[in-house]
């Protein structure tokens, strides 16, 4: 019976609609990433003399917790024994991700695309160190999963080109749950964190969190004028946050929550500028949990129009 | 269940216990370090709990062995890593890093690090906050002298740079609505001299 109940919940038949809106909004997002760090993406990553700090410091730290971790040195050392200097090299890595992020937009060559984006941001990301944020861990979160998914999907360039994935049903349903369950315990651990701090519950930390440069996008004396209502949002952060994994599943409460933590996201991109943050935490959500809701929003329109056409 | 099936959901289980593992050992390290508002007493099981959990997830274990640094490998691979607590428990402490540029004749301006644009903007904003949370003294102190080298590159008539290091106090709603603004406070300062591609502390 719990075997069963097991199989049933881990294995569901599932399209890979959720997959093909992985990979298009992923692909989006590895193109705003690298176009928002074309200016600086030598300055970030170079090594001694030529950028911000030296990248072989971060590589010789990364060792220390494994060596075998990839890292955009290995692509510069290949290159030097070729004969090629570290400038072009960065930039070849640069353009490898913006290739990735275009072929997975449209879907053509999908897994090596996935599998290219997944390992040259992973490696900008440990090379990066110090200067990466939460934006990253997420990024490397949605392109393993999608690396490891079914792939090409049926919406893809791929599966036009009649290059179509053979795998059962119930693997798309096994990857989307590990997604699924990857994000509740997400916002439980993030809810739970921040509820355990003070700050939180009489709207401290989310008055510093808005006033914080640089984040401070809002003039303070307006959010002064709105300081009232800082306790009740912080509050009301953390519920959403910590009650995720119990009010996510349910049918009837889904589309409330997905909307407000979606909402949430926005509010968090618009207010602090952290789009890139805001937009990664909107695709796994979307990838997510937002597949499932399609069919019940175009059966929603469908009903809609038949309601117009009798009238 | 067929094999594959067994197969795959081993994996996964093997995957959120990870998840699980780091999450929960990061969040029992904010409340046994004192970061939240549960009571003292808790801090000791807490310290305890991740202990515990910092050796399962080999931690302990001497940084070159084998099973470390696979694990660490797949760890990074994932993007599992580091826990979600962003902003948690509370907002951190914004650091600022100030350049003074020392001339010869006397001269003295002020830089502060700065980037094309709002994205790198962000990650050098994180840098900064990751060099004053930096527990490691002489690690910071290397940052710091990397990114005034940065600055030197840019003005290599300078004689001196002293980089101050310091957090900013920012003003609560009430003391906003008294006319307080935000002020700085310096924690560290550091003086480097350059000269030509040798450089000397």
């Amino acid at each position: 019976m719990f075997r069963e109940r097991l199989e049933n919940f881990f294995f569901p038949a599932r399209s890979t609609e959720w997959i093909a809106i992985l990979r298009v909004s992923l692909g989006l997002q590895l193109i705003l990433y690298v176009l928002s760090l074309w200016r600086d993406w030598n300055y970030l990553f170079a090594s001694e003399n030529r950028g911000l700090i030296n990248r072989d410091l971060t590589e010789a730290i990364l060792n220390l917790e494994s060596p075998f971790v990839p890292r955009l040195g290995w692509l510069v050392s290949l290159a030097h024994k070729l004969g090629f200097a570290e400038g072009p090299v960065l930039t070849l890595a640069w353009v490898g991700l913006l290739a990735a992020g275009l072929c997975l937009c449209i879907g053509f060559l999908s897994r090596p695309a996935a599998i290219a984006a997944w390992l040259l941001h992973l490696a900008a990301r440990s090379s990066g160190g110090f200067v990466t944020y939460g934006v990253d861990q997420f990024m490397t979160i949605g392109l393993f999963y999608l690396a490891i998914a079914p792939l090409p999907d049926r919406y893809s360039l791929d599966y036009a080109l009649g290059w179509r994935c053979k795998a059962a049903p119930w693997r798309a349903g096994f990857h989307l749950r590990i997604l699924q369950v990857h994000l509740c315990l997400i916002y439980f651990f993030g809810g739970l964190a921040k509820s355990l701090g003070a700050g939180w519950w009489d709207g401290t930390s989310l008055w510093r969190a808005l006033t914080r440069p640089p984040f401070h996008l809002l003039n303070p004396n307006i959010l002064l004028h709105w300081s009232g209502f800082l306790p009740a949002a912080g509050i009301v952060i953390c519920m959403l946050e910590l009650g995720y994994p119990v009010f996510i599943w349910p049918k009837m409460t889904r589309q409330f929550w997905l909307a407000a933590v979606l909402a949430m996201h926005i509010g968090i991109g618009l207010m602090m500028g952290l789009q890139l943050f805001a937009f990664i935490m909107i695709i796994l959500n979307a990838a997510a949990f937002g597949a499932d809701l399609v069919p019940s929003f175009t059966r929603m329109l469908q009903k809609s129009r038949a309601r117009k056409a009798k009238a | 269940m067929s094999k594959p099936k067994q197969l795959l959901l081993a994996c996964a289980l093997g995957h959120f216990l990870l998840i699980l593992a780091v999450c929960s050992r990061d969040t029992f390290s904010i409340v046994a370090r004192g970061y939240t508002a549960l009571p003292a007493a808790l801090r000791p099981f807490s310290q305890k709990a991740e202990a515990i959990l910092s050796f399962a997830l080999g931690e302990r274990l001497s940084s070159s062995n084998p099973a470390r640094r696979t694990l660490n490998l797949y760890l990074r691979c994932a993007g599992i890593e580091a826990g979600y607590g962003f902003f948690a428990p509370n907002v951190p402490d914004n650091y600022k890093l100030v350049f003074e540029l020392h001339y010869a004749d006397g001269r003295v301006e002020y830089e502060l690090p700065s980037a094309a644009n709002v994205a790198a903007g962000l990650r050098l904003s994180t840098l900064i906050d990751n060099i004053g949370n930096t527990p490691y003294d002489p690690l910071r102190e290397v940052l710091v002298k990397m990114m005034a080298y940065s600055v030197w590159r840019e003005h290599p008539d300078v004689t001196m740079i002293r980089a101050v290091l310091g957090f900013i106090l920012l003003p609560s709603p009430a003391e906003l609505r008294r006319g307080i603004k935000e002020s700085y406070k310096t924690t560290r300062a550091y003086d480097f001299v350059f000269a030509e591609s040798k450089d000397a502390r």
